[in-house]
């Protein structure tokens, strides 16, 4: 059964086509990668499928939904960049997706906090860009999600953040769920894939289980590079 | 859902105005010492202060309105409110019912500001203070109120009048911040937004001010009573004032109006950057 399920879709902004004639379905239980250079269109995609972006043509269904207030209780969104207010504490944080995601664990978004050296009574302004990153993750993290939605989870991190995240990830997500994780790092991600879709110039040109891919005697980083070769 | 949105939107806004409730309290702290003592300028100041502060709050809470509602919607904390498990008429009409809140307690606190000055002046009554004092009690406002039973409805009309007026500012300015950052208007938002308002405005003032001229519907205050009529408010005999209540009417469907065109851009037209 497919969770998320994407025909014919294209979103122009003005004369500017950013996503062109997408088509895909992601099977329940994957860890998908969405890959493609800056400005390929992953992040306006995953605007798309959370909800943000409702200009479009074509048809999203999550989970056979329609983006909406249902797709959003069963999908856990991590943007590309930090969207708690400043004044939050992170008790104020795990307080706040209490009350609205029922699927939330606030037991553990504390240990976790606790675990992290993160003080609970921190205001967010005062915290570091990587402290504010860690508190976006657990809070994301911590939801019995069906889907989870991560963008560029790994972007601007050093290569020991980036594998203290990935970890965070892979111990936290529910393991029936679905991981889509846009990134352009794939080298440090690609093990953990169990499909890659690829988006060059808003049009979605490889959608490959990775099985096939090794099959085939290459890695995830290799056809990346031969796809997007003409970028560099 | 409602109650947390309200409860969250509440704790989110409330540190834009909490200075100023803050301060109007150490201000009437400061006001109170001074009837102790002697120093006249201390009074003086601190009336001057309490005066500026009740204002401020307005202001501030006026301004506080539009900011808050771009940022949890269309600044990067859009990201955590629009994706939320909720109905985006359920989001506006949490907004809507905590602006209003905190518009009605910044008029309160200006009229309560008023009212203290009022009655340090008369605690004082002396020197400057006595002059003000005077002032106040020569402009006879208490010997020239009607009946209790008339007051009483001549304050239900003007709460009703209140709350549309309130509704109509809330529901302009979220129209307005709504439709500037849709992505026909995302190039210039600031300027094409306030085009929108001033667009808004115009045509609230324009036929507003028409219909309350000439549409026969007027609210009426005779010889301690007060009342409705058919007629236009120029019209109307033996009223000692008459005011026409179609274009307050006009307002309050336009306003309701917007609001729902709001909800449907939000819901339909949502465009994050």
């Amino acid at each position: 059964m497919s969770i998320i399920h994407v025909s014919s879709l294209k979103k122009s902004y003005g004369r500017k086509t950013v996503l062109d004639d997408i088509n895909f379905e992601i099977a329940e239980g994957s860890v998908v990668g969405l890959l493609g250079p800056n400005g390929c269109g992953k992040t306006t995609l995953i605007k798309i499928l959370t909800g943000l972006i409702k200009d479009h043509t074509g048809t999203v269904r999550i989970d056979n939904e329609e983006p909406g207030p249902y797709t959003k209780s069963i999908v856990a969104y991590l943007p590309d960049k930090s969207y708690l207010p400043d004044w939050m504490k992170p008790k104020d944080a795990i307080g706040y997706f209490s009350d609205f995601y029922a699927d939330f664990d606030r037991e553990k978004a504390e240990k976790m906090v606790r675990d992290f050296a993160l003080d609970e009574n921190q205001r967010l302004k005062t915290m570091s860009k990587g402290q504010q990153e860690k508190l976006n993750l657990i809070l994301v993290m911590c939801r019995r999600a069906k889907l989870y939605v991560l963008d560029e989870p790994l972007g601007g991190l050093d290569p020991a953040a980036r594998s203290f995240v990935l970890d965070l990830i892979l111990n936290n997500y529910a393991k029936d769920s679905t991981v889509l994780i846009s990134t352009h790092l794939i080298g440090d991600v690609e093990r953990i894939f169990n499909r890659v879709l690829m988006i060059s110039g808003g049009r979605l040109i490889v959608n490959s289980h990775v099985d096939e891919i090794r099959e085939k005697g290459k890695s995830v980083e290799e056809v990346f590079k031969e796809v997007f070769s003409y970028a560099w | 859902m409602l109650g947390k949105l309200i409860k969250h939107e509440l704790r989110h806004s409330a540190r834009y105005t909490m200075a100023i409730y803050a301060a109007v309290i150490v201000i009437s702290a400061v006001m109170g010492l001074s009837l102790l003592s002697s120093a006249t300028w201390l009074g003086v100041m601190s009336c001057g202060a309490l005066y500026l502060t009740g204002i401020i709050a307005v202001i501030v809470t006026l301004v506080s309105v539009i900011k808050n509602f771009y940022d949890t919607l269309f600044g990067r904390q859009g990201y955590l409110t629009l994706t939320l498990p909720v109905k985006c008429s359920s989001l506006l009409i949490s907004k809507v019912i905590v602006s209003f809140i905190w518009i009605v307690a910044s008029f309160a606190l200006m009229a309560l500001t008023m009212i203290m000055i009022f009655f340090y002046a008369k605690e004082k009554s002396s020197g400057y203070f006595s002059m003000m004092s005077e002032a106040i009690s020569l402009s006879g406002i208490l010997e020239l109120l009607p009946s209790a039973s008339t007051v009483v409805k001549l304050l239900t009309v003007a709460a009703i009048w209140a709350v549309i007026t309130i509704f109509t500012y809330v529901s302009f300015v979220y129209f307005t911040v709504t439709v500037a950052n849709t992505r026909a208007f995302q190039s210039h938002p600031k300027i094409l937004g306030g085009l929108v308002f001033l667009g808004i405005f115009s045509l609230n003032n324009t036929v507003g001010n028409m219909l309350t001229a000439y549409l026969p519907l007027s609210f009426n205050l005779g010889n301690d009573t007060v009342y409705f009529a058919f007629q236009q408010m120029d019209k109307v005999q033996d009223a000692l004032f008459s005011y026409g209540v179609g274009g307050t009417v006009f307002s309050g469907l336009l306003a309701l109006g917007l609001l729902f065109l709001t909800g449907y851009i939000l819901e339909n037209k949502v465009n994050l950057k």
